[in-house]
């Protein structure tokens, strides 16, 4: 009964909210009309109707076949790598590379060096191999060590312990990857169009429609984009609600995790140099492999060349840093709030679980919204200044932690939960002595996933709407064909997300270890 | 009982006497095993001597930490053992329990929270690659035995403790075990629950038969349930006696309020507590 009575709330809701839009709409209330009433965008979308078929066909093709390939290699490496500790040592660098590689920063690359569907398919797939990638990790790792036990009593060896327990345990961690990595996939192949001049896709309407300006079209190309992303989403997340039940663990394992394998100090070593150069290797096959010209495609070496050696150097040297100067803060500040919000809404819809239906669909819907789709119409509502940035940047490294922080305290078992009920405590101390602990390593794991996407937020947000930064600067330099500039970019926006990954790394592995709790990878 | 083979319905006296002279069941000899952590090392066994001749029921009773859990690990081949030889039906506790001669249930019962209770009891023989669909008839009968029927489709979560370790004493006996290994199966239950489930646990281990090794903090389970009560002491983990329990089987719960109950169960409470 209450679940229907707080349904009906949320259709309310909903109802009240496009009404109030129609309303505001109808009289030009916000910006001067830049936010068209919903009835003018539909009738926009039906007098639009030819068009939209194929380019939502181009769009959907695109990133569902980057989605397919993506999740199959995301899932087969996670599972090496959990069988295999030493590859998940070897391939950090380049898992944690592709994982902090801002797609906008990607996409005028692979533009360059790939034709036809290709840059739109490898830019969704790159866009969720990380998530699924982790998430299967993540999944496998915390598997139950007694049911393990249970099995290895028996014989079982460490593929029976994965056949029989964990491969099933993860189930719910893969989905909850696979829920963040759909919308990914739409915004890496709307976000390839939008750069690759081809004639079909949402990308190529969008970047079609931007110079005419017309908030009922650009409201509408946003809107189906948003619709594609979300039903992704809520596929996912609907099998997933299906699944969980049956998964959780009745009682809590307090079994201390066990050290990892020992390596000798030369293996260590070895494996560590080999994480280190592997992306550069992969980077130097890639240009090599796709055979474009010295001129168009830069190597590591030619990237050092253009920024320590030619002649242009020392002002090369000077735009970045007088771009970075500008990015990196905007960056760090939106991402503390994002997470910050995250936490605190994930807290609270612990406590009352009809927070979180009353938020979970605005927060989908402003986070589903491809960003390339979303900038211009932030742009329309709050203009080209600091704050268009700012809300970019919150919203999307929001939502990832959102998510991930719910499905951590939502993991922990109904008889922890009981312990301090049992003694009379409130929902805020139960929250403080078990949700949030428990919470922990999953706290830590959205630090990380955040960080990049908050860098990518900021330079989406600097390329289509303030003009500064290396968003800014990328754009500039395509227009110059400075084809150094572009690679210079891209590899120094993943050598920052990179080093402040490793930053967030440190702190997590110390806060853990001296609680004795199990990292999240 | 008419199923059962021959060898189960003789006086248990004969049979720990042959068996002993063919050093099967468990046998523990000169184990040790110390745990090295950051800087520090905890000799968790030192020079530990168990032998359970087939077909005995031994109780190995001692403080927390004394490391009654890490022999039983040991014996299963869970863990490495620093020195000494472990043999378990006569094998290496690799071969003993890959070739399903072992049986085993944990304090805690680590049920598969996805599979119905049917399932979790046959999640042995999967592990042995055998086939369930030719043990559906052992799986009802223990269902049965453990006092499961019309349970056998929910899954955990549905179950109390009490149901779920009993599923977890039904999944130890799928397999059959020579050998039983029984980690305080019933540390989390209530008293009650316990004195019951241990009146049940001596009839089913009389029906199969098989040498059992229990782990417990209880004196009174010790002593109802074993024909010998193992003493350890921690720091290092070490044997400190051997206590024979001479009572007649089957015990029935009338047992727990005799005189000769509480005398002996006195007896190794002063042995456990070194006074």
């Amino acid at each position: 009964m209450a679940h229907e009575a707080s349904r009906a709330g949320m259709i309310r809701n909903v109802v009240v909210i496009v009404a109030l839009w129609e309303i505001i709409g109808r009289l030009g209330l916000v910006a001067g009309g830049a936010l068209p009433a919903p009835s003018g965008i539909l009738l926009q979308l039906w007098a639009d109707r030819a068009d939209y078929p194929q380019h939502v066909l181009a769009t959907v093709s695109g990133s569902g076949l980057g989605f397919l390939i993506g999740n199959v290699v995301a899932v087969l490496a996670g599972l090496i790598f959990v069988l295999m500790p030493a590859t998940l040592r070897l391939l950090r660098g380049v898992n944690i590379a592709i994982f902090a590689l801002p797609p906008i920063a990607i996409a005028p690359i692979l533009n360059l060096t790939l034709s036809g569907m290709a840059p739109r398919v490898t830019l969704a797939a790159l866009g969720v191999y990380f998530v699924t990638m982790s998430a299967t990790v993540i999944g496998l790792s915390q598997y139950d060590t007694r049911s393990g036990d249970v099995v290895r009593a028996y014989g079982g060896g460490n593929w029976m312990v994965m056949r029989l327990v964990r491969l099933r345990g993860a189930v719910p961690d893969v989905l909850s990857g696979l829920r963040i990595a759909a919308p990914n996939a739409v915004l890496g192949a709307i976000l390839a169009e939008f750069g690759g001049g081809g004639r079909w896709g949402l990308g190529s309407y969008l970047l079609g429609s931007l110079g005419r300006g017309d908030p009922f079209r650009l409201w509408g190309i946003g809107l189906v984009a948003t619709v594609i992303a979300g039903l992704s989403y809520a596929v996912f997340a609907i099998i997933s609600e299906r699944v969980l039940g049956t998964t959780r663990s009745v009682t809590l394992n307090t079994a201390i995790p066990a050290p990892a394998s020992a390596l000798s100090p030369i293996g260590r070593l070895a494996l560590a140099c080999g994480a280190v150069l592997l992306p550069f290797v992969a980077w130097w096959a890639f240009v090599t492999f796709t055979g474009v010209p010295d001129m168009i495609a830069k190597t590591p070496l030619g990237v050092i060349d253009y920024l320590f050696v030619g002649d242009q150097s020392a002002i090369a040297r000077q735009k970045l840093i007088a771009a970075l100067a500008e990015t990196l803060p905007v960056a760090f500040v939106g991402m503390v709030c994002g997470l910050g919000f995250a936490f605190l809404l994930a807290v609270l819809a612990q406590m009352s679980p009809a927070v979180i239906r009353a938020v979970m669909p605005i927060a989908l819907f402003t986070q589903t919204m491809p960003l390339v789709a979303l900038t211009p119409l932030l742009v329309l509502l709050v203009g080209r200044g600091y704050a268009v940035t700012m809300w970019i940047t919150i919203s999307v490294t929001f939502f990832p932690a959102f998510v991930l922080l719910v499905q951590g305290i939502s993991r922990v078992p109904q008889s922890v939960l009981d312990l301090p009920r049992a003694y009379g405590a409130t929902a805020w101390t139960e929250m403080r002595k078990v949700s949030i602990p428990a919470a922990l390593p999953y706290l830590f794991a959205a630090t990380r996933l955040t960080v990049p996407r908050a860098l990518l937020g900021v330079m989406i947000a600097e390329w289509l709407a303030t003009g500064t930064g290396l968003g800014n600067l990328l754009n500039q330099s395509r227009g110059y064909l400075d084809y150094g500039m572009i690679w210079t970019v891209a590899s120094v926006s993943v050598l920052l997300s990179v080093a402040i990954y490793y930053a967030v790394l440190e702190v997590e592995r110390a806060t853990l270890k001296r609680l004795g709790m199990q990292m999240v990878e | 009982m008419g199923a059962l083979p021959s060898r189960f319905l003789q006086p248990i006296t004969n049979r720990s006497a042959r068996a002993a002279a063919r050093g099967e069941g468990i046998s523990l000899t000169g184990v040790s095993k110390t745990y090295r952590g950051r800087g520090t090392e905890v000799e968790a066994l030192r020079d530990l001597n168990l032998d359970c001749p087939e077909g005995s029921f031994t109780a190995l009773i001692g403080p927390s930490g004394c490391g009654k859990s890490t022999a039983l690990r040991i014996s299963l081949g869970l863990e490495s053992h620093d020195g000494g030889t472990v043999r378990v039906a006569g094998k290496t506790p690799a071969e003993a329990t890959r070739s399903g001669l072992t049986g085993v249930a944990f304090q805690d019962a680590a049920l598969l929270p996805w599979r119905s209770v049917r399932k979790n009891i046959a999640l042995p023989l999967e592990v042995l690659r055998r086939d369930p669909r030719a043990h559906e008839e052992q799986i009802a009968g223990l269902i049965r035995l453990v006092g499961l029927d019309g349970y056998e489709n929910a899954l955990p979560g549905e179950l109390s403790g009490g149901m779920r370790q009993r599923v977890a004493i039904a999944r130890s006996l799928i397999t059959a075990p020579q050998v039983l290994f029984l980690d305080e199966p019933f540390g989390a239950l209530d008293q009650i629950r316990r004195r019951s489930m241990n009146v049940e646990l001596q009839r089913i281990w009389l029906e199969t038969g098989s040498t059992a090794l229990l782990v417990t903090h209880g004196i009174d389970e010790a002593v109802f349930l074993a024909d010998r009560v193992v003493v350890m002491h921690a720091n290092p983990g070490r044997v400190v006696a051997v206590i024979d329990v001479p009572f007649e089987r089957p015990r029935t719960p009338d047992l727990f309020s005799m005189p000769e109950f509480h005398r002996l169960a006195d007896h190794i409470a002063e042995v456990l507590h070194g006074t």
